[in-house]
């Protein structure tokens, strides 16, 4: 499946991929699985946000109900880890169905209000259902079981965990680039004229909703494996923020710039703690007014637009934002950096 | 191989994969290569990486900072330079070091950092460890990575309960401990009556089920025990409904903690409550909550303390010391942080390195009987040190003599009793 996406948009897909399998090599590999997550997971969130202009506040509870039921599973039916990341997907998939059939039809603000309601729920519930949950102790000692392979080294499950993200990616740019995909779009940019067409937009942006929660799911399902540990942080609102702000520092709308969005923070995160200076959230929110104020773009897709209208200067530029032609070169030039 | 974007557009995707995936690949494989040449490196002598490093993981910046902190990290690095000076050229460990992370009392964060302290930063045991829930996550760490760890700042019971392990000590208090002192001692001194509020979260409900039982089994009764949001700013609530129960308690035990404790209490005196017939006993309380509150606010409130640096000339002496060095005296838990990495270099003295199997056989068991522990024994059957631990009253305004001289001790809680049995859960 990946190599429909290899023969489609060959250097971007070979480089992304070149990127994913060396990153564990080049940072210390829990902290490069932590990325892969996050990825995913902002992918998720531009799917949403970027494609269907939606912007969930509440995407913490698809990303850790996922983590909860990916631990139960994980502890206490002993099956391989892949069985518990899926089974999380599922459960946010399922979640997402009635928080998203009473939250698409609202807009911008009301929207936005209303799944983050709805995650302070599962936040809520994940609190007081001690028996189940762990309450604020979290749930603690989660196997990473894979017929009787030994994963507990982070550098292997790496590798393990890996391609659950990179199918994750094909499924959201296989959404993406489908004529579902293009709906969604229409639905972003006018949503009378597609319901005038007769495309039940409600209905759309449902699908798209859980489709959302779902990726979200396997992110968070994977990355509550990956630490053996899903804590209250992960049901919790400022993880909605985070996803929310690494879309918007990679660019909105470009699908992979939220990975490089998410690279970006943890990476921070971690540099800036492991350097002993702890008040991270200085520095990434100073980076995320620059960004928003200088290149609304977001990183992603500031470099895509000026070399798109550099070697698109002999050609029309064409401005739709999931046309990203000329993003074969920005591509390697994140490769590298 | 930088390609410009207009050599790519006139050339086309067939020329640009030509060039650029076998550079890419190279690219990759070189990466691959430098992973390979720079993998860990195997240990082959006693002591690994050739130096022992003690991680203090705690609260630095948030609700526990004054507890331990920095401050347990200056404790730490005190144990390191009695160490050195006892055994000089003898040591096994001649290079020691000691960091420091800030766990921020999430578990989440925790559990990262613990990883990041054993695999990236070579630390052969974390230290302290406040908060509950951080604990048991960092204790999880512990066993899937089979290093040694030894909490002094967390309370909860479940460290030498059911989720006990091989790596995993418990060095200082417990829940148990602090209900069991104050409950027994106030119970059977009269106060048959209780009411008690607890915040609503895992350590406020451990307290209240331990405090409860305790109380019981002295023959007194809990009257009620309400649960209150955490974090809480107003206890009215309580405060008011305290005098009226029926029958009237005669103590408002509060299992609140840091800031809410701070707050409860300024409540509790501002309606008046001691002069309402109702006496108040704190379940966990730190030197530095009484000398943030005053001693006046908490006057003749009795509490169970596991160390006093002026309980008499071998603290008194250790905590000039320390104040030499920080400029405070210290709390239960920095002297808990010394006393800990002092009783760990001496395990990895007798045991010759520092492997944590070596090293945890060397600690089972072991006696101690330091400025921090008296009559003090490391439990071979769940980690759990047991040692002689205090009743203690806040001191009358008018008895305060110096800065810091808050407590007086009333009776010493022998080590037998103070603890819990071995709870049959914990299964090393």
């Amino acid at each position: 499946m990946i190599l429909s996406m290899l023969a489609r948009r060959p250097v971007p897909a070979v480089a992304g991929l070149a990127v994913a399998l060396a990153l564990p090599w080049l940072i210390y590999p829990p902290v490069a699985m932590d990325i892969a997550c996050w990825a995913l997971f902002a992918a998720a969130v531009d799917l949403l946000l970027g494609f269907t202009g939606l912007l969930s506040f509440g995407h913490a509870a698809f990303w850790g109900g996922a983590a909860y039921t990916a631990g139960l599973i994980a502890l206490h039916t002993g099956l391989p880890f892949p069985a518990a990341v899926l089974g999380g997907a599922l459960l946010a998939a399922l979640l997402a169905v009635p928080i998203g059939y009473l939250s698409v039809r609202l807009r911008g603000i009301y929207f936005a209000m209303v799944t983050l309601a709805f995650a302070q729920m599962v936040y809520f519930v994940a609190n007081q259902w001690r028996d189940v949950t762990g309450g604020e102790n979290g749930l603690q000692g989660i196997p990473r079981e894979l017929f009787g392979l030994d994963l507990s080294d982070p550098f292997y499950f790496y590798y393990a965990g890996l391609p659950f993200v990179l199918a994750g990616f094909f499924v959201a740019w296989r959404i993406v680039r489908s004529p579902f995909g293009r709906v969604l779009v229409s639905i972003r940019d006018n949503p009378a004229r597609a319901r005038a067409l007769g495309y039940p937009v409600d209905r759309y942006k449902l699908l798209a909703f859980v489709l959302s929660a779902a990726l979200s799911g396997v992110a968070g399902g994977l990355f509550a494996i990956s630490h053996g540990f899903a804590s209250l942080q992960e049901v919790y609102w400022t993880t909605s923020g985070q996803v929310v702000m690494m879309v918007v520092l990679g660019g909105i709308g470009t699908l992979w710039g939220g990975a490089l969005g998410a690279a970006l923070i943890v990476e921070l995160n971690d540099r800036l703690a492991t350097a002993g200076f702890e008040e991270t959230g200085i520095i990434t929110g100073a980076i995320f007014m620059l960004v928003v104020l200088v290149f609304r773009r977001g990183i992603w897709g500031t470099v895509r637009h000026l070399l798109a209208s550099r070697a698109g200067a002999s050609r029309a530029a064409a401005p739709e934002p999931s046309d990203n032609k000329p993003a074969n070169s920005d591509t390697l030039s994140d490769a590298r950096a | 191989m930088v390609i410009s974007p207009r050599a790519a557009a006139s050339g086309g995707p067939a020329r640009v994969r030509r060039c650029v995936v076998p550079s890419l690949a190279l690219a990759a494989a070189g990466a691959l290569l430098a992973g390979c040449g720079g993998g860990p490196a195997g240990g082959g002598g006693k002591i690994s990486d050739g130096k022992v490093v003690l991680a203090v993981l705690n609260d630095q910046s948030g609700v526990y900072a004054d507890v331990s902190g920095r401050g347990g990290v200056e404790a730490v690095r005190m144990a390191v330079a009695d160490y050195k000076a006892k055994y000089g050229d003898k040591a096994v460990a001649d290079t020691i070091e000691v960091i420091a992370a800030d766990h921020q009392n999430k578990p989440d964060v925790a559990n990262s950092k613990a990883q990041e302290l054993y695999d990236r930063r070579k630390a052969d045991v974390i230290l302290d460890v406040p908060t509950s829930s951080a604990a048991l996550a960092v204790a999880n760490v512990a066993k899937n990575k089979k290093k040694v760890f030894i909490d002094i700042g967390a309370a909860t019971t479940e460290l030498t309960g059911k989720s006990c392990n091989k790596y995993t000590f418990h060095y200082g208090y417990n829940s148990y401990m602090l209900a069991h002192g104050t409950g027994t001692a106030l119970t059977k001194d009269g106060a048959k009556n209780w009411y008690v509020v607890y915040p609503d979260y895992a350590f406020g409900q451990d307290m209240q089920k331990t405090f409860t039982a305790a109380v019981r089994n002295a023959g007194g009764n809990v009257v009620k025990s309400d649960p209150a949001p955490f974090p809480n700013d107003n206890f009215s609530t309580f405060l008011l409904k305290a005098p009226g129960l029926d029958p009237k308690p005669q103590v408002l035990g509060t299992m609140q903690a840091g800031g809410d404790l701070v707050n409860l209490v300024k409540q509790y005196n501002e309606y008046k409550l001691r002069d309402k017939g109702v006496g108040l006993a704190v379940g966990l309380m730190f030197i530095t909550d009484i000398h943030s509150l005053g001693p006046d606010a908490l006057s003749e409130t009795r509490f169970t303390d596991f160390w006093y640096w002026n309980m008499d000339a071998t603290n008194r002496a250790w905590a000039d010391k320390y104040q030499a060095k920080t400029g405070k005296r210290p709390t239960a838990v920095q002297a808990g942080d010394y006393s800990a990495a002092l009783q760990y270099l001496e395990a990895v003295q007798r045991a010759g390195t520092d492997k944590s199997d070596d090293v945890v056989k060397q600690l089972e068991g072991a006696k101690v009987n330091d400025v921090f522990a008296r009559n003090g024994t490391i439990r071979a059957e769940d980690h759990l040190l047991t040692h002689d631990v205090y009743l203690a009253q806040v001191k009358a305004f008018k008895d305060v003599k110096e800065p810091w001289d808050y407590e007086k001790i009333l009776k010493t809680i022998p080590a037998a009793e103070a603890f819990q049995p071995v709870d049959p859960a914990c299964k090393l």
